[in-house]
């Protein structure tokens, strides 16, 4: 192609000293000023420039501003990822949140629950507990009174004994006396 | 050597005796490589912005949003295939657009001249021909010209029409240089005329016609650009259309 322009180039500048056309003569007495020469070298000349010009500033140029263009793509293009990726991990996130507030809530109704089983549970043995010790002190109650009862007992018949004796003069202290004193005793404390 | 003195001579000779209005051919080829020379710094000075992510130098900015600028034109005229136009539309808009400041500085200015501009416009439309042929196949191309298929009693109309898109295309290189050539050549005049108004008051009145020669500037390698890219889209979109045809034929089959 720039060969091309430099032959013609060349053509050019000798067409415009050496073509002389009487129809492009009538032209220019008609006032076109046209010159076959000029034409055929600026022709040349834009053959030659047209490469130049795209080797050396425009294919550069083109090549920045595409470069700059392809790079902005791909950053809104990963830009537009992130955001997706950032949207599917908030939905994840608060997914996952709600996923372990249901668990924790769960947990702590168990425990809650546990909870109160436990202090029933325990409720429960402490009064069982009670109830036994309870039952095991009236039982310890009624025998010492059953103990103190026989000692007073005891002391009554001896009482009574001392007393006949002083009464009669004479020892009382016999078997038979003791069975009989108790037997009325016995006796009052089924009428009282 | 001699022989390049000799060519010289005669660049020089034909210069200073122009039969023909404009810039001679040396004169073009001062005001060209002057053009080219300061393209070749703004972008020199450009792409030494290059190595940031976010450029800083005011210079590559505005290459960057030219070259945004001409990738939605391209893509939004031609379709998603049209990014592989931007080097050669961003090319011709640079050029134009520069030559036609210069135009706002200097007496004379690359689009000043009607040959610069046919040879851009040549060489478009050449462009845009092999794009077409490399799109359709060279059958395919011709067959475009000839419109749509009408039947065999209709050859003659359609013969008619390949004939009137032959010269249609043709004339899009006198439309696109013309254009081109009369609004900044034009400016010119109209500046050197109203200058000439003024010369009694010592008021250049031409100077009033700076915005619109500036707006010009720009609105003129639009244009140029812009139909570029809607004679290519012409030739190629054929080819978007079957795709697109053979996608939703495909998924309706599903």
């Amino acid at each position: 192609m720039a060969f091309g322009g430099i032959i013609l180039m060349v053509l050019g500048t000798y067409g415009s000293v050496n073509w002389h056309f009487s129809f492009i003569e009538s032209l220019n007495k008609m006032g076109l000023p046209i010159e076959p020469g000029k034409t055929v070298a600026t022709i040349g000349v834009m053959l030659i420039l047209l490469p130049v010009l795209r080797y050396f500033f425009i294919g550069p140029l083109q090549e920045v501003i595409d470069h700059r263009n392809h790079e902005l793509e791909s950053t809104f293009a990963e830009a537009e990822n992130l955001r997706g990726e950032m949207k599917k991990m908030r939905s994840d996130f608060e997914a996952r949140l709600a996923e372990t507030e249901a668990t924790a809530r769960e947990q702590i109704q168990n425990q809650i629950r546990e909870a109160q089983n436990l202090r029933q549970q325990l409720m429960n043995e402490a009064a069982e507990r009670a109830d036994t010790m309870v039952r095991q002190a009236q039982m310890e109650i009624e025998q010492e009174k059953l103990n103190a009862l026989m000692v007073i007992r005891s002391h009554v018949v001896d009482l009574t004994l001392a007393a006949a004796e002083k009464v009669i003069g004479e020892n009382m202290d016999t078997d038979k006396n003791r069975r009989l004193i108790n037997e009325y005793i016995e006796t009052l404390e089924v009428s009282a | 050597m001699h022989a390049l003195l000799q060519l010289g001579q005669t660049l020089f000779a034909a210069a200073n005796s122009g039969p023909v209005e404009g810039a001679s051919f040396l004169g073009l080829a001062v005001y060209f490589g002057l053009l080219l020379a300061i393209l070749a710094g703004l972008m020199a000075y450009a792409k030494r912005g290059f190595g940031v992510q976010v450029f800083k130098n005011p210079i590559t900015v505005l290459f960057e949003h030219l070259y945004l600028f001409i990738e939605n034109m391209c893509v939004g005229s031609i379709g998603p295939n049209g990014r592989k136009y931007i080097p050669y539309i961003m090319t011709l808009w640079m050029v134009i657009f520069l030559s036609n400041v210069m135009a706002l500085f200097f007496p004379e200015a690359p689009t000043a001249d009607l040959n610069f501009n046919l040879g851009l416009a040549v060489m478009t439309i050449l462009y845009v021909q092999i794009e077409g042929i490399r799109t359709n196949g060279f059958f395919g191309h011709l067959k475009h010209f000839a419109g749509p298929k009408l039947g065999i009693w209709m050859i003659p109309i359609s013969g008619m029409i390949f004939c009137i898109e032959i010269i249609s295309e043709l004339m899009k290189n006198l439309s696109l240089s013309l254009r081109l050539y009369g609004n900044i050549h034009g400016g010119h005049m109209a500046v050197e005329s109203m200058n000439a108004l003024g010369t009694s008051i010592y008021i250049p009145i031409g100077a009033f016609l700076m915005p619109l020669k500036v707006l010009t500037c720009v609105v003129q390698a639009l244009i140029f650009t812009l139909l570029t890219c809607v004679y290519l889209s012409l030739v190629t979109h054929h080819d978007v259309e079957d795709h697109a045809e053979a996608a939703s034929s495909v998924a309706h089959a599903h």
